[in-house]
């Protein structure tokens, strides 16, 4: 079906499943100031690999409930230090490398969205309620660190190599709103999502000790309060035929609040803010299948990555149960 | 019977002459699946018709993060630099004849590294900054190639294509622009001539193509600087190399084609001044591209990832690649 003739919610029986890829690319950065910093020119510029799984069912026309998770791989590069020390008769250097690599799945996102009772004509609106179960066991892994290149007893590169898992540790509550109007071609799509922790959490930070070239890893337990997110989107969209949707997104992300331990003492996050704008669009290849594709650019923000992005999703749907 | 004859016969004739139509989708039946579909990458013909001409470009786009390492592990690149590369293709086809087609490429590339890192000198007390700041743009090698079916899908259910292909080094082999062991402008060109040759199978069983290829490249010697702080120019020889691959292109409606290949490359040593080195290593890699084309009318575009699965001393990074055809 069209986007333009498409409700918010799926309809009863209808089942949907979205397979998406984002490829990230992560070359600036901005500040507490809002300035974008150019990563790419340190050489700490870095890629993300996002995998998204979408599982949605129509239990009734104006009802729905969905399963979602994703997988993301991220390395993120420091800039490497060199330490000199020379005498009369030698010259040793240590160079220091880190790197801090993100893997794994994220927690499950279970919801419940809710549209107005009434067949779709113009005029269309949501809500969500959803849950992120902590299945990915949010921790930090043992680091992999390795010391490299040893030219003389004390010259060599110590390469830091810390792991983290994805997902949040902790139960998260979600709500969602949607609106949708549609006239003719054109269809404005507005949405307001809220984030927030139900508690705490604990977890782990790895330290270690380098003795005669050997690493010597010991964890200390430390406790976290998520910051709350919001998160907005607004798009215009054209229906340049059936099988043709073509829009343009304005997605704004902020997050305030919560705080994070240090060596027993609470320091609040930072606050982000993350303004982006995204070109897309839908194609329908058959009344089953639809590919849809975005390209993200950053327009302004603070405390927050930068990344350009392509974001491709496969969306196969149909209707279970009927025949 | 002789009344029912009288009666068919007449029918026959008469369906001859107001049904035309009819008659020629009956014909059409008999044409290969390559000439009745819409011509996409799954039902044209395995090379251009006679006097047919394609030209197009394909651009890639990489950026080095991963890699395998000599043992086949995927690591990242420890140290803090970044290094993208891209090029843009330009390829030329002209069908000489049904069964001969005649190819030239060419390449725009545009390759950079930069890095930044701090040393601290202990005895002098002082900190400083090295920055690495290279790139490397202009025209890359150029290809030509020559494709012949030497097995026409007209007459059989599998064609069987042979190609040859001659690497010309076009590119700019050394570095160049030279302001400072860290800043200097990257070479573009590999710097030696290579000739490849292969063979490839495909049939059809519309909505599906199934394509299987085998080439072997060999690499001449030729001689180029390795190191932007060699005087003169060093001979090597790049290991030879073979690539097979197996694909299965499926049409997802009339103008939509999914891809997806997988494909296996393996290169031998290379020798610098005739003596192994560390620098063209052994390497292998396998990966998948999966991909959608877009065929409309004699317009195509293209969009696909190869993603490396397993190797050993190649990159480790997916590489886009869009492809966009025109065939005049």
């Amino acid at each position: 079906m069209p986007y333009n003739m498409r409700p918010l919610s799926l309809y009863r029986s209808q089942v949907q499943i979205d397979a998406g890829y984002k490829f990230a690319i992560r070359t600036h950065r901005y500040d507490s100031g809002g300035n974008s910093l150019l990563l790419r020119k340190s050489g700490t510029g870095s890629v993300y690999h996002y995998y998204y799984f979408d599982l949605r069912y129509g239990i009734a026309d104006f009802l729905e409930f969905g399963a979602q998770t994703n997988f993301i791989r991220h390395g993120v590069r420091s800039e490497s230090e060199t330490y000199v020390t020379a005498s009369l008769t030698t010259s040793d250097q240590i160079t220091v490398t880190k790197i801090n690599e993100v893997k794994g799945f994220g927690d499950i996102l279970f919801s419940a969205t809710l549209r107005l009772p009434v067949q779709y004509k113009w005029f269309d609106l949501s809500a969500t309620g959803g849950i992120y179960v902590p299945s990915a066991e949010y921790r930090q892994e043992k680091p992999a660190h390795t010391i490299t290149n040893i030219t003389s007893a004390n010259s060599y590169t110590v390469n830091l190599h810390y792991n983290y898992t994805n997902g949040f540790g902790v139960l998260v509550y979600l709500i969602e709103s949607q609106v949708k109007f549609t006239f003719g071609k054109y269809s404005l799509h507005a949405g307001f999502t809220f984030r927030t922790p139900a508690k705490e959490g604990t977890s782990i930070r790895w330290e270690e000790n380098l003795t005669e070239k050997q690493f010597f890893y010991y964890d200390k337990s430390y406790k976290y309060l998520l910051s709350d997110a919001f998160i907005a989107d607004l798009s215009l969209h054209y229906q340049a035929t059936g099988w043709f949707d073509i829009f343009v997104n304005t997605n704004l992300q902020k997050t305030s609040g919560g705080w994070t331990e240090f060596w027993g003492n609470k320091y609040r996050n930072r606050e982000t803010e993350l303004v982006t704008l995204e070109p897309c669009f839908e194609l329908q290849i058959s009344p089953s299948l639809r590919v849809c594709q975005t390209a993200g650019f950053p327009l302004k923000g603070k405390n927050a990555d930068a990344p350009f992005y392509l974001f491709t999703t496969v969306r196969f749907s149909n209707f279970l149960f009927v025949r | 019977m002789k009344k029912l004859l009288y009666i068919i016969r007449p029918a026959l004739i008469l369906q001859g002459l107001l049904f035309p139509s009819l008659c020629h989708s009956q014909i059409e039946k008999q044409l290969t699946p390559a000439e009745i579909k819409q011509q996409t990458i799954v039902t044209e013909p395995v090379t251009l018709k006679k006097g047919f001409f394609r030209a197009g470009t394909i651009m890639n786009y990489r950026i080095a993060d991963k890699y395998f390492t000599d043992k086949g592990e995927k690591e990242y690149y420890e140290s803090n630099i970044w290094g993208s590369k891209s090029s843009y293709n330009l390829t030329f086809q002209y069908g000489i004849s049904d069964r001969l087609e005649v190819e030239f490429a060419t390449e725009y590339m545009n390759s950079r590294q930069e890095s930044q890192t701090s040393e601290y000198v202990a005895a002098l007390n002082t900190t400083r900054t090295l920055e690495l700041k290279q790139k490397g743009t202009g025209i890359g090698d150029s290809y030509f190639k020559l494709r012949y079916q030497v097995i026409s899908e007209n007459n059989h259910s599998i064609s069987l294509t042979g190609n040859i292909n001659v690497g010309i080094p076009t590119g700019e082999k050394n570095p160049t622009e030279i302001r400072s062991a860290e800043k200097y402008d990257l070479p573009v060109g590999s710097g030696n001539f290579t000739v490849a040759t292969g063979l490839c199978a495909r049939t059809i069983l519309y909505p599906y193509s199934f394509t299987g290829s085998v080439n072997y490249v060999y690499n001449f010697s030729g001689k180029k600087k390795f190191n932007v702080a060699d005087m003169v120019e060093k001979e090597f020889r790049p290991g030879n190399m073979i690539e097979t691959s197996l694909g299965i292109n499926l049409h997802l409606n009339e103008w939509i084609v999914f891809s997806n290949e997988i494909n296996y490359q393996y290169k031998g040593k290379g020798t610098i001044n005739d003596h192994y080195t560390s620098l063209l290593p052994l390497s292998w890699s396998a990966s998948y591209r999966p991909g959608l084309v877009f065929q409309v009318k004699k317009f195509r575009l293209g969009e696909s990832v190869t993603i490396p699965v397993k190797g050993r001393n190649v990159a480790a990074d997916p590489l886009y690649i869009v492809m966009i055809q025109y065939i005049f």
